[in-house]
């Protein structure tokens, strides 16, 4: 229970302006950050997820994945931001812009950062892909695959990956190739 | 801002019924258009913004802003659209009706087409944002973070992170310049979006 908390302060705080910590620029964020608004609606279902070991918790379920349910799918034809319960997103997940985000079966590490447009893994595979904490993808970008993408990687708009990506590399192209190792990319991370 | 509406009616409608454009299909036009809504909301915005800047506030300016703060989240999540509010649109611009555009330049020059799922802003960590100049055909799924010149055409699916110099053709991920000197007049006059890029290949 504590962890999923600790993940929505680590989303919220991803989307606040560290010149505006106040509670006013939290309220502002939760109200118009829509790639937040998804966030925290996919937090709350992997909580519901998380609770059904707890039998002390199993009146309020229904209630609770109704609720889900609801929000779900006002994020997913309001916004067009699909994130499946099957991903599995670590603390600070940021989206840049709505409309066509796609996230499912697919491990994401910590401070992860998703442009629009994006789909990460596809329902259909076996194993879906795992990437590394840091890591900025940009707008319109593919993933596909079992690929296992290193820490810090950057992946630039319009990319689709399709092998693995060592750490720290700068990803280009259709197919997607590693035009730069070492690149730094904390420089483009929003507020990490 | 009523007359660049009217353009865009105009140009929506002669796209949609290529053969068959009159006034009552252009009255029409305003409720079947979903890019014509999110022109709509943008013009608004920006005009709003300029007069805000010049007078301050004014009543009717007032009423301005309740109207625009009703109609921002609805058109939003209809079209998935989210236009800049300072971009300066020439008249007469065709926004996709099939949406998904998140558009961030400093101006759209009159008679461009943008066909659905394009990003146009700017580069990560650099302010500077891009310009779209006058008669451009940018195809769908495309990611734009560079200046395209007048009459500058971008195939469908391409990633362009190069100046393109006007009368141009972009393609390709990322994207190069298949062809220097290339009229898209034939493009901009339909709603067609599937090109054939051997088709513009030089000679």
């Amino acid at each position: 229970m504590s962890s999923h908390w600790e993940m929505m302060r680590a989303d919220v705080s991803r989307c606040v302006s560290d010149k505006d910590p106040s509670l006013r620029g939290v309220l502002a964020a939760l109200g118009a950050n829509m790639g937040l608004q998804a966030v925290l609606v996919y937090r709350f279902g992997r909580l519901l997820r998380a609770s059904r070991t707890r039998i002390a918790l199993w009146p309020l379920l229904p209630a609770g994945w109704l609720l889900y349910a609801v929000a779900a799918c006002f994020v997913r034809s309001a916004y067009g931001i699909r994130i499946a319960l099957s991903a599995d997103i670590g603390a600070g997940f940021w989206i840049g812009h709505f409309g066509g985000v796609e996230v499912t079966n697919c491990r994401l590490g910590e401070r992860c950062s998703v442009g629009q447009q994006t789909k990460v893994g596809r329902p259909q595979d076996a194993q879906g892909p795992q990437v590394g904490d840091g890591a900025w993808i940009g707008a319109h970008a593919r993933i596909a695959g079992p690929v296992i993408i290193g820490r810090g990687v950057t992946i630039s708009p319009g990319s689709r990956v399709s092998r693995n990506v060592p750490d720290g590399a700068l990803v280009v192209g259709d197919p997607g190739r590693v035009v730069f190792r070492g690149y730094d990319n904390t420089r483009i991370l929003p507020h990490s | 801002m009523w007359s660049e509406l009217a353009a865009d009616a105009r140009l929506s409608s002669r796209l949609r019924w290529p053969d068959r454009d009159s006034s009552w299909r252009r009255a029409l036009i305003w409720l079947r258009s979903s890019g014509l809504l999110v022109l709509v909301l943008q013009r608004m915005t920006h005009r709003y913004m300029e007069r805000r800047a010049q007078l301050g506030w004014t009543p009717g300016l007032i009423l301005m802003r309740l109207l625009i703060g009703l109609i921002r989240m609805p058109i939003m999540m209809l079209t998935k659209c989210d236009v800049l509010e300072s971009v300066d649109i020439g008249p007469g611009v065709y926004l996709s009706d099939c949406g998904f555009l998140i558009l961030g330049m400093t101006r759209i020059g009159s008679g461009t087409l943008i066909h659905e799922r394009v990003t146009v802003g700017s580069r990560a960590g650099d302010p500077r944002r891009p310009a779209i100049g006058a008669n451009v055909w940018i195809g769908p799924h495309c990611v734009v973070y560079a200046d395209l010149g007048d009459g500058a055409t971008v195939l469908p699916g391409s990633v362009v992170s190069m100046n393109v110099p006007a009368a141009a053709v972009a393609a390709g991920n990322p994207a190069t310049i298949i062809r220097r000197q290339f009229d898209n007049a034939a493009l901009r006059r339909t709603l067609a979006r599937n090109v054939d890029p051997g088709s513009l290949a030089p000679g």
